[in-house]
């Protein structure tokens, strides 16, 4: 396996960067960006639909030869809405540049809408890759009736059909018509990964531009006439609900048009709605409200007490066997709950008329919105519309749509005015599906040689929430009768899906620790991760399946021969690495830090060698993964959610910091394996292992083990 | 309520509003103007950064009775007649956005960097950046839309 290299280190200039992308077939995209929504609206004005050629819900082409393709999936800085797109025009062998991307509304048509679990391509690839070679199979057969050609004589490619014995061309909107009568073939032949055009490069966002000028994309930018402003309060302690409120004086307040409590409602959080003339004024007028809460059963909860409870199931977990002549290592490791804290607060705008619920919803999941609809208000799906903007950041938090229900109530309640919801930061921060905090007591068994030869884990996470965020996996599969026994802590704090569900902190646990078994055991980490990769039973082992020892092994070789894995470094630098299993990627990552003797960490470089199968944009695939490397860094470095009283006592970001430029490393460099085996899912792998990666690179440093997150909780003065 | 006169994108914009209003509410509920985000209310995210005279703003917490007869300008107002500008043209052709929801008020922070110091060094741009935050962690292509940009001036 030869890999191919996109390390942003090496800085792009822009010469080089319209050379690929005229190569791609579109080195104009940037300007004719800027025209898209009016090519699209004149297109559609001028040609009746019936002239137009559609041959599924995913493709039109219109007669002047402007392609209109439906992105499926929301789109939230994963890159959906260009990639889905991206991989019908390669089939299709349409010019990018005359492409116009539509994001698709909740529509059966438009098959598996989820936006979860790095789906979006792994589920669309062959299905889109089908939708456009069947709609180039018909432009060529369109072609070969029109010249009395056999069709295999005829090529494709932007957005023309070609017959190269006698030197003809028509462009695919002079065929729409004839291609418009044609049955759909029964077979379609997709094309060999190596005659890829588009797919494999480097592509911009179709919202690129729009993103750039500061266009209305995202869905708190929604406008509607007549609209009014929502604000929704909620009881900070989680199953509380209001009695009573002073509605009568916040009423009165600027600006408020109504107040009213909304409670019964089938999967509705119960809470005090206000609608005002501006945001702003809504509010202004939930901090006036005074509300008498029934705070429910779980205002006792805490962190501390977690804590507590978590160590008691480890002192009941059976202890690992000692091993003849050799010795038992033992560590706990404890990270916190987090909140997703997407920068677009959770928001959603609807109006109901004439029976009929409109919503634009910035959702991961369209059709879980309506089905909130219909279970709480009774509307029929078949009268529920929805519309999905731009998501300002999902991250998982957009998988539950509890906005949805909340402003269709308020709209629902008032007919015929459009209302847009958006919930203060502080809100957000306070009604989460928070990550789940988690505890791993591992105990090890090593016998007189230095071999790893049991390995316990006794893990705790709170009640609740995603089923999978067990642990196990790498390297309990290389160790034969290693175990993991879970336990729940009996709570009530609701947790949920968070960038990469399970692996985000269990990665960090298990890869710290196997770094720890490599220094007890004296060997090197990287010939220590191998010789238990070697240990990894063929064919199997991971957690979910699909974990493939030798490309893990592959990974790990690039990463850490790119990043100069074993150079001697002074005292207060060091490498560290790790490795992940994370939506059927295999991910190696190699941090490089720099801990000064007064324990101010800088991470210097992020080497990262990732095998996700075929790539289908270049540019943003490398994206995610530098993006997520840092977005696990960030979390692992600065945040925790802390249970006081029965509610997150952090309020907003002053509590609760994010990694900034200053904290950045100026190298993040990403390299991927070349591979034509199907996509996998790339939104969420990178991030697990980089935490665990600038762990291991700071006990390398100066000899300081990080056992709890957030690592600012660690003093890491070495003088 | 009171009532304001204010230059927007060189625009004099006639608002009734509370003396308190942050002006970025007025920008996006009452002038339509919501390339400029909320995040967080408290001016620490960054993301409803404008211009106010030329200096990087975070225009949450900015009330109206403040702005007087300072010029605003927001992302909207940077692209002249559809051209954009380098740093614009760079956020595109180096795809930086992911989500991109802050990525209006980091291209407001980067313009008035850019107009402060022509070349700035990566310690100016962690300098000035640092006030904004990125959720999807863009920060590798933020920096080196910022040096294209330089570079291209």
């Amino acid at each position: 396996m030869s890999p191919i290299t996109s390390s942003p280190s090496v800085t792009l200039d822009r010469r080089q960067f319209i050379k690929v992308s005229a190569i791609a077939g579109g080195g104009l995209l940037v300007g004719t960006y800027l025209g898209f929504g009016a090519t699209e609206a004149s297109a559609q004005a001028a040609t009746p639909e019936t002239t137009s050629f559609a041959p599924n819900a995913f493709i039109r082409i219109f007669p002047n030869g402007a392609v209109s393709l439906i992105a499926p999936n929301s789109e939230m800085g994963q890159g959906a809405k260009t990639a889905l797109p991206l991989i019908i025009a390669e089939e299709l062998d349409v010019a990018w540049a005359s492409v116009t991307v539509t994001q698709g509304d909740l529509n059966p048509a438009y098959g598996r809408q989820f936006a979860v679990g790095s789906q979006s391509t792994v589920a669309n690839f062959t299905p889109l890759r089908q939708a456009g070679a069947t709609a180039r199979a018909l432009l060529v057969e369109a072609a070969a009736q029109t010249w009395g050609v056999p069709a295999g004589e005829l090529t494709t490619a932007n957005s023309e059909v070609i017959h190269a014995a006698s030197n003809r061309r028509l462009g695919y909107g002079a065929l729409t018509t004839k291609a418009a009568t044609l049955p759909a073939p029964a077979n379609v032949t997709l094309k060999d990964p190596k005659d890829f055009k588009l797919v494999g490069t480097r592509v911009p966002g179709v919202d690129a531009a729009k993103i750039a000028t500061g266009q209305p994309l995202f869905g708190i930018d929604q406008q509607l006439p007549g609209m009014v402003y929502a604000a929704y309060v909620k009881c900070r302690t989680f199953g509380g609900k209001p009695v009573s409120a002073n509605l009568d004086e916040v009423r009165k307040l600027p600006g408020v048009r109504d107040a009213f409590i909304l409670d019964g409602l089938t999967g509705l959080t119960p809470g005090v709605a206000i609608v005002a003339g501006s945001t702003w004024q809504a509010f202004q007028a939930a901090g006036q409200l005074k509300v008498q809460w029934d705070l429910g059963p779980g205002v006792n909860q805490n962190s501390a007490a977690m804590a507590k409870e978590a160590e008691a199931f480890a002192q009941a977990a059976s202890a690992v066997a000692l091993p003849a002549g050799g010795k038992t290592v033992a560590a706990a490791y404890h990270y916190p709950f987090l909140t997703h804290a997407t920068l677009e607060p959770q928001n959603c705008t609807a109006v109901f008329r004439k029976g009929v619920m409109e919503l634009w919803c910035p959702t991961q999941i369209p059709g879980t919105a309506q089905g909130a609809v219909t279970q709480g208000l009774g509307i029929a799906a078949r009268d529920i519309i929805v519309h999905v903007p731009r998501l300002g950041g999902g991250f998982g938090r957009r998988s539950v749509n509890e906005f949805a229900l909340e402003v269709a109530a308020i709209a629902k309640r008032l007919e015929g005015t459009p209302v847009k919801l958006t919930w203060m930061r502080e809100h957000d921060f306070a009604q989460d599906q928070y990550r789940s905090n988690g505890w791993h007591f591992f105990q090890a068994g090593v016998d007189a040689a230095g071999k790893v030869v049991d390995l316990q884990d006794a893990f705790v996470k709170m009640l609740g929430g995603p089923g999978d965020m067990n642990a196990g996996g790498f390297p309990f599969t290389a160790i034969p009768g290693s175990r993991v026994q879970s336990s729940k802590l009996n709570g009530t704090i609701p947790t949920g899906y968070w960038r990469a569900p399970g692996d985000n902190g269990n990665t960090w646990a298990t890869q710290s620790f196997v770094d720890e078994l490599a220094h007890a055991t004296g060997k090197d980490p990287l010939a220590f991760t191998l010789d238990l990769l070697a240990a990894v039973p063929a064919g199997g082992g991971g957690r979910g399946g699909g974990f493939v020892p030798s490309k893990m092994v592959a990974v790990l070789k690039l990463a850490t021969e790119k990043a100069g894995w074993g150079r001697k470094l002074p005292r207060g630098q060091g490498l560290g690495l790790a490795l992940t299993h994370t939506n059927n990627a295999h991910v190696a990552i190699v941090a490089e830090v720099t801990v000064s003797p007064s324990g101010v960490l800088r991470i210097n470089k992020l080497t990262a060698a990732v095998d996700a199968g075929i790539i289908v944009n270049l540019s943003s695939a490398e994206g995610q993964v530098q993006g997520a490397m840092l977005d696990g860094i960030s979390a692992a470095w600065y945040q925790k959610i802390t249970i006081e009283q029965g509610a997150a006592a952090q309020t907003n970001f002053a509590e609760y910091p994010q990694l900034r430029m200053v904290g950045a490393p100026p190298d993040v460099a990403v390299h991927f394996i070349k591979s034509n085996a199907a996509p996998t899912g790339l939104g969420e792998p990178g991030l697990p292992a980089a935490a665990p990666a600038v762990c291991n690179a700071i006990y390398a440093a100066m000899g300081k083990r990080i056992r709890t997150l957030p690592i600012v909780d660690t003093d890491l003065k070495w003088v | 309520m009171s009532s304001f006169n204010l230059t927007v994108n060189g625009a004099t914009e006639a608002v009734d509003a509370a003396d308190d209003t942050p002006l970025l509410w007025v920008l996006r509920d009452t002038l339509a103007l919501v390339g400029t985000k909320y995040g967080c209310g408290i001016g620490s995210c960054g993301a409803c950064t404008v211009l106010v005279n030329g200096i990087a703003v975070k225009s949450c917490s900015l009330p109206l009775k403040n702005v007087g007869s300072a010029k605003i300008t927001t992302i909207e107002g940077l692209a002249r007649d559809g051209k954009l500008t380098a740093l614009q043209q760079a956020w595109v052709d180096l795809d930086v956005a992911q989500c991109g929801y802050c990525q209006s008020g980091q291209i407001m922070c980067a313009t008035a960097l850019l107009a402060s110091k022509s070349k700035p060094t990566d310690d100016d741009i962690d300098g000035a950046m640092s006030g904004n935050f990125c959720r999807c962690a863009t920060y590798t292509r933020i920096r080196q839309a910022i040096h294209a940009a330089a570079g291209s001036s």
